[in-house]
């Protein structure tokens, strides 16, 4: 069996999602399994002026980076056309990243044009309909390059993948970043982290943390295979979601002390008699350090 | 003759415009497709929000964005007289996490651009895939990198005051032994050599002694006499002051002092990319930059023959890693866990602050400005060190490297000589 075709181009981007994945330790293996005809960092058969002036089989498509109709041009050329042209043809299309599919950073220097390649946000834009039954949306800001290892794989061996309204597969965005925290313990007893720097507490009440909310892999599957925002004590940004990025990023937003946004899901009476219930407990061990250096 | 030639692969793309003349590079015009507005986009946000949004300038050289914008506002804090002290250990995991993104972004160059097309361009190609060497140099210290930012490309562990992470030994360890395994790495494929021996040579290293893929590379620029092409101005400028880098300018023999307020930025006719000049004069950013205003011995010795020629701005890259390598060690072994990671656990609230925030990443010297009014963002600056070497000149001067490619034998190596600059098109058109 022939290998499907892999084509990686960006529109307004970082590189960023290009260089996470680059990171993966298993990266040539990965690619092994498909014919890698253009990417934008890598040494490929194709440059980008053959993948602008020419067709390149495309079976897999990976988009990179936000949505411009005019404006963005490659070797004096519009791209979103190519990109178009490319789309039509491809048998799937992967949405790398926060940019390519929901907009993301690059979206608020010029919201009302500036998209995502199907969606703007949670919007689904006019392509969205063309491209709707091939599309599969990666979030993350950037992409986490196992998440889009796994879904290259599943693609190869032409495993159908379950995907969620906003086509994100559920696999990797049906639990949410909190799930796998270390801070666990601390969320449930509703322990505040005292600081920044510190390795006990949650981040969840006063310092930003949107994990609890965000849906995304990040403390299951970890990132560089070894850590996350949360547990070197840094909060989640809410980076795979469609909002990103919102502001005052290190506060918690809260209504009469309680945080404003509720963990996904969970109603606030829910939470507000959970909490109660949590909170009149004082458990010494979680207000404690965890390691005493002695100095 | 006019030529155009679109520069690929290297952090996003650049068209270069070529004015031949009896067979030689005459002049060049550099351009960059689009813009994407980071400075506009920071206005109105919190001012910490500086610290989540400019990592995502650039996927190559993020975390030293992060570093640059946590330093305005610390520098703004100071200057509003609230004292910012970091802990040692704080300062030493900074500089820890920014010399293994140097040391990412410096292999990634290597072995992704500057190897294989040096091979290709005389000739001399072993269909290696050089990729797989990058990929795993760069996974491998990421982590060690990740163990304290929690993630790469766009961690924002650094804050105001210090560091998010609150590393055990258990970390250290870890660290270290990726640490170790890089080295091991290096030795055994890039330098063909000890690190000790590399090291303890100082400037009597004879550059056929480095065995490996760099000294392949070496031993093909100098039989292509790449020690004679490529030369610049010859003038070079450090604003930042940490790792073994020191800030100044050096000029023929001597190296002074420098103020960031002098320096100035430029728009540049049909470029989205502005110039940068110091009191009106050009300089070269980057490892060639920090190894001649640090006096690195080995970088000066090989520029005693070569000038600023290609082939010791190539040399002075890779060199930088070996010393970054061997330097990252230092730091983890001294680092004490039982120093704050954080010393500002709130923030002051001010009515307004404007700071500066300087640091050396991967191509030279990353200047933030940040003008905060009420808790938010009014204005804000970033000056690239790829602006520094790529501006199109002046009345007096052609940029640096338009002048580095003047003078070429062939468009391709012109580009060649681009190239050694480690070009950043997604940062110069932030």
């Amino acid at each position: 069996m022939s290998k499907l075709t892999l084509v990686w181009v960006q529109s307004i981007s970082c590189n960023g999602n290009a260089h996470s994945f680059l990171n993966h330790p298993e990266l040539f293996s990965i690619l092994s399994h498909f014919e890698l005809l253009y990417h934008p960092v890598l040494d490929t058969p194709y440059g980008l002026t053959e993948l602008i002036e020419s067709e390149i089989p495309c079976d897999i498509l990976i988009l990179e980076g936000s949505f411009k109709a005019e404006g963005v041009v490659k070797v004096g050329v519009e791209i979103l056309p190519v990109i178009e042209s490319y789309a039509k043809r491809a048998e799937h299309i992967i949405t790398a990243g926060t940019c390519a599919t929901f907009g993301g950073v690059f979206k608020q220097y010029d919201p009302t044009h500036i998209t995502g390649f199907c969606f703007d946000e949670e919007e689904r834009v006019s392509r969205y309909d063309s491209y709707a039954s091939k599309l599969i949306s990666l979030p993350g800001c950037p992409i986490h390059p196992k998440w889009l290892s796994y879904v290259l794989m599943m693609l190869a061996q032409g495993i159908s993948i379950p995907l969620d309204h906003l086509h994100r597969p559920q696999e990797l965005y049906g639990i949410t970043v909190h799930t796998g925290c270390t801070r666990n313990e601390y969320f449930e007893w509703k322990v505040d982290t005292k600081g920044w720097g510190l390795k006990e507490g949650c981040l969840f009440y006063e310092n930003g943390c949107q994990a609890p909310y965000t849906r995304g892999s990040c403390n299951k599957i970890l990132w560089n295979d070894i850590s996350s925002k949360t547990i070197v004590g840094t909060p989640c940004f809410g980076c795979t979601e469609p909002s990103f990025p919102k502001t005052a990023l290190f506060h918690t937003k809260t209504n009469m002390g309680i945080p404003a946004t509720m963990p996904l899901g969970v109603p606030r009476r829910a939470y507000l008699t959970a909490t109660g219930i949590a909170k009149s407990f004082k458990i010494k061990r979680l207000e404690e350090r965890v390691v005493e250096y002695e100095v | 003759m006019q030529i155009k030639q679109l520069i690929e692969k290297i952090e996003g793309e650049a068209e270069l415009d070529f004015t031949l003349s009896h067979g030689r590079v005459e002049d060049v015009t550099i351009n960059f497709g689009f813009y994407r507005g980071i400075e506009e986009i920071l206005v109105g946000k919190h001012l910490l929000d500086a610290l989540v949004i400019t990592p995502r300038v650039c996927g190559i050289c993020n975390h030293a964005h992060l570093i640059a914008s946590v330093r305005a506002i610390e520098d703004g804090y100071q200057k509003a007289g609230v004292e910012v002290a970091l802990s040692p250990k704080a300062k030493g995991i900074r500089e820890f996490t920014l010399s293994c993104e140097l040391i990412q972004n410096h292999m990634k160059w290597f072995y992704l651009t500057i190897l294989p097309q040096l091979e290709r361009l005389v000739g001399a190609e072993t269909g290696e895939n050089y990729a797989l060497k990058a990929s795993y140099l760069s996974s491998t210290i990421t982590k060690a990198l990740a163990l304290f930012a929690g993630q790469w490309p766009h961690s924002s562990y650094a804050v105001p005051g210090g560091v998010t992470c609150d590393p055990t030994y258990v970390e250290v360890m870890q660290a270290q032994s990726l640490l170790d395994e890089t080295i091991r790495f290096f030795e055994e494929v890039v330098i063909g050599m000890p690190f000790e021996c590399y090291l303890a040579r100082d400037k009597a290293l004879h550059l056929q002694e480095i065995a490996g893929d760099f000294g392949r590379l070496l031993g093909l620029m100098e039989r292509e006499g790449m020690g004679e092409v490529g030369q610049s101005h010859d003038r070079f400028i450090v604003f930042g002051e940490e790792i073994f880098f020191r800030s100044g300018k050096s000029m023929a023999t001597t190296v002074s002092g420098v103020d960031v307020r002098y320096v100035e930025e430029a728009i540049q006719q049909g470029s989205y990319a502005k110039a940068v000049s110091y009191k009106q004069r050009l300089y070269e950013v980057g490892p060639l930059a920090r190894a001649m205003v640090a006096k690195e011995p080995m970088v000066k010795s090989l520029h005693k023959y070569y000038k600023d020629s290609l082939l010791t701005r190539i040399f002075s890259r890779v060199h930088e890693v070996v010393r970054l390598l061997d330097y990252s060690k230092t730091l983890l072994q001294n680092l004490r866990l039982d120093e704050p990671s954080a010393t500002l656990p709130t923030l002051p609230k001010l009515d307004s602050l404007e700071g500066v925030g300087v640091v050396e990443a991967a191509r030279g010297s990353l200047i933030h400005r940040t003008r905060v009014v009420e808790g938010h963002i009014t204005q804000y600056d970033i000056i690239v060190p790829t602006q520094w070497n790529l501006s199109h000149g002046n009345a007096l001067e052609r940029g640096i490297a338009i002048e580095a490619m003047v003078g070429s034998e062939t468009i391709e190596k012109a580009s060649f000589i681009f190239k050694s600059f480690d070009i950043c098109s997604v940062c110069t058109t932030q």
